[in-house]
C-alpha cells in the first residue's frame, strides 16, 4: 500500500470525523490530510510557493465553502502537475446534474456518501482496496 | 276580367326602392354638390333632404372626413367603374366604418356629370374584430406571464430540491454515524436498553433519509422535461417484472403484448416500477399471487390496466392514496413512504393522462390509466 497521504476535502467536521472513522476500521494507515474548503485544497495542492501536496487520493465533496468542489476539479485537471492525480468526488447528492458535471470535468468516481454508517464504511474500504492497492498511478502523479 | 296598366317604373318608384334599405344612399354632382340623399341618410345625420341639397360634405363634416369623402369621390370619378373604400363618419356612439361603393354617371359625350355613392355600416363588425384581436393580444400576454411564472417556480423548485439533496441529508448521517460509533466503542457502558433505543434513532434516521430520497423523486418526475416517443409498455412491464421476479417469490405475470403509447420512456418506467412494485409488495401474503397488465380502450383512448389479487385496499380512501406520504397500510404489515403512487400521479398527468384505482379488500387492486390527452366529456372508468 502507497505511503502517501489522502487528501480530504470536507467542510463538514462530523464528516471528516466518521470519515476517519472509516479509514482506520479498514486498516487504512495513510495519513489523512484535511482541507476545510476548495481554496485551502489548491492551496495544498498547487502552492504558489513551497513543497506541493503529492497525495495518493483526493477525495472531494462537491458544496464546499469559498471555491466548491467541481472548480477544484476543474483547476485540478487543468494544471500538468496535478492532470493524472486520481479524484474520487464524495458527497451528499446524487443529482444528475452533479455527477455528469464530475466525470466531465475528469472526475475517476463518483460516490454518493450512504446514510447508514456501515454502509459508508463499506464503500471506504472499497475505494481504498481500488484506489491505494488495486490501482497503478500514473508515474508522474 | 280586369286588365292591369303596365306598371312604370319612375323617379317614385326608384326613390321607394332606395328609401327603403338599410344602406345610405347619395348623389353628387362633380363639384360634390348634393344631388340627392335617401332616408337613411336623413335618419342618420339628422336632416331632410331638401336642406341638403346643394351643399357638399365640407359644410356638412369635419375638414378631414369630407376631405376623404371628396378623395374618393374623384378617384372614383377618375377611374370611371365603380371603386370600394372604407369610409369613416361620425355616429351617435363615435366614429363609425362603412364600406362604400362608389361609381360616377356619364352622359351621351361620356363626361361624368355625377357620382352615386352607396355605404353600408360594418361598425359592429369592425369592432367584433378589434375585440378578437385584443383578446387575442391579452390572451397570448397571459400565456407568456403565466409561462414565465411557471419557469420561475420549476427553477426555484429546482433549486430548493438542490439544496434539500445536498443539506438534508448531511445531519442524518451523523446523527445515524454516531449513533453506530457509541454502539461500538461504548457498548459495554449501555446497557441492553439504551442500545436498543439507539438502534431506534438509526431506524428512524433510516427512513427520514428513505422520505428524502422519495421526495427528491417526485420532485424530479415534475422537473425533467417529458420527451414522448411511441414507448412499448409490453417490453417496459416485461423488464420490471423480471427484477421484481429475481427477489425470489413465485409470481403469475400475465403481460399482454403489444401495449404501446406515445410517452416519456423514462418516466413510464418509473409508473411501471411503481405499480407492478405494489402489486408485488401487497401479494406478498396471496397463496396464487397473478399480476397482470393489459389494455382497455375506452370512447377511443386507451386505458392501461394493472391488476393483481393482493391486499386490496378500501375504495374509501381511493382519493387519498394519489397524495404524498399517505398510507393505507400499518409500516408494519407492509413497508413504505407512501410516495410511490404520488410520483405515478404526477407522471400520468404530466402526459395529460388520468389514473384511477379500484380494490377490494382481501380480493386485491386495480389501477387504471390513460396517458394522452382526451375529450372534456371523457371520463376515465
Amino acid at each position: 500500500m502507497t505511503e502517501r497521504p489522502i487528501l480530504l476535502v470536507e467542510d463538514n467536521p462530523d464528516d471528516v470525523l466518521l470519515t476517519v472513522r472509516a479509514f482506520t476500521k479498514n486498516r487504512i494507515r495513510n495519513e489523512v490530510v484535511v482541507a476545510v474548503d476548495g481554496e485551502q485544497a489548491l492551496q495544498r495542492l498547487l502552492p504558489d510557493a513551497g513543497e506541493p501536496l503529492r497525495p495518493a487520493l483526493v477525495l472531494l465533496d462537491i458544496k464546499l465553502p469559498k471555491i466548491d468542489g467541481l472548480e477544484v476539479l476543474r483547476r485540478i485537471r487543468d494544471d500538468d502537475r496535478t492532470r493524472n492525480l486520481p479524484v474520487v468526488v464524495l458527497t451528499t447528492s446524487n443529482e444528475e446534474r452533479d455527477i455528469v458535471a464530475s466525470y466531465r470535468l475528469g472526475a475517476n468516481s463518483f460516490v454518493r456518501k450512504p446514510v447508514v454508517f456501515e454502509e459508508f464504511v463499506s464503500a471506504v474500504n472499497t475505494l481504498g482496496v481500488y484506489w491505494l492497492l488495486v490501482n497503478e498511478p500514473a508515474p508522474s502523479g | 276580367m280586369s286588365t292591369r296598366p303596365p306598371v312604370q317604373v319612375g323617379h317614385e318608384q326608384l326613390m321607394a326602392l332606395i328609401d327603403h334599405t338599410s344602406a345610405v344612399i347619395y348623389m353628387r354632382d362633380v363639384d360634390g354638390h348634393y344631388l340627392l340623399v335617401n332616408r337613411e341618410y336623413e335618419r342618420l345625420f339628422n336632416l331632410h333632404r331638401e336642406d341638403i341639397v346643394g351643399l357638399t360634405d365640407h359644410d356638412l363634416f369635419e375638414g378631414p372626413i369630407a376631405d376623404e369623402f371628396r378623395a374618393n369621390d374623384l378617384a372614383a370619378i377618375a377611374r370611371g367603374i365603380p371603386l370600394q373604400v372604407e369610409e369613416q363618419a361620425p355616429g351617435e356612439d363615435g366614429l363609425h366604418t362603412y364600406v362604400t361603393v362608389k361609381f360616377p354617371l356619364h352622359d351621351a359625350a361620356g363626361h361624368a356629370y355625377a357620382i352615386c355613392g352607396i355605404s353600408t355600416d360594418i361598425t359592429a363588425r369592425k369592432r367584433a374584430e378589434e375585440e378578437v384581436r385584443r383578446l387575442n393580444d391579452e390572451l397570448e400576454l397571459r400565456v407568456r406571464q403565466r409561462t414565465a411564472e411557471l419557469e420561475a417556480s420549476t427553477r426555484e423548485l429546482d433549486a430548493f430540491a438542490y439544496s434539500v439533496s445536498h443539506d438534508l441529508r448531511a445531519p442524518l448521517r451523523s446523527l445515524e454515524g454516531f449513533s453506530q460509533v457509541l454502539l461500538e466503542d461504548y457498548a459495554e457502558a449501555l446497557a441492553e436498553e439504551a442500545q436498543g433505543y439507539l438502534r431506534r434513532i438509526q431506524a428512524n434516521v433510516g427512513r427520514m433519509a428513505q422520505m428524502i430520497d422519495d421526495l427528491l423523486h417526485l420532485s424530479r418526475a415534475t422537473r425533467t422535461q417529458l420527451h414522448r416517443e411511441p414507448t412499448d409498455l409490453s417490453a417496459l412491464a416485461r423488464e420490471v417484472a423480471s427484477e421484481l421476479t429475481d427477489s425470489g417469490r413465485k409470481i403469475t405475470w400475465e403481460i399482454a403484448d403489444g401495449l404501446t403509447a406515445p410517452g416519456d420512456p423514462h418516466l413510464i418506467r418509473l409508473v411501471l416500477q411503481n405499480l407492478l412494485g405494489n402489486a408485488w409488495k401487497f401479494t406478498g401474503n396471496a397463496e396464487h399471487p397473478v399480476i397482470s397488465v393489459s389494455v382497455h380502450p375506452q370512447s377511443g383512448v386507451d386505458v392501461f390496466e394493472v391488476r393483481d389479487n393482493g391486499a386490496g385496499f378500501d375504495m374509501k380512501y381511493a382519493d387519498k392514496m394519489f397524495d404524498p406520504f399517505q398510507r393505507l397500510h400499518s409500516a408494519g404489515e407492509f413497508e413504505g413512504t407512501g410516495i410511490g403512487l404520488a410520483i405515478v400521479h404526477r407522471i400520468i398527468t404530466r402526459h395529460g393522462g388520468r389514473i384511477l384505482a379500484e380494490g377490494t379488500v382481501g380480493e386485491g387492486a386495480a389501477f387504471r390509466f390513460s396517458l394522452a390527452p382526451a375529450p372534456a366529456d371523457w371520463e376515465l372508468r
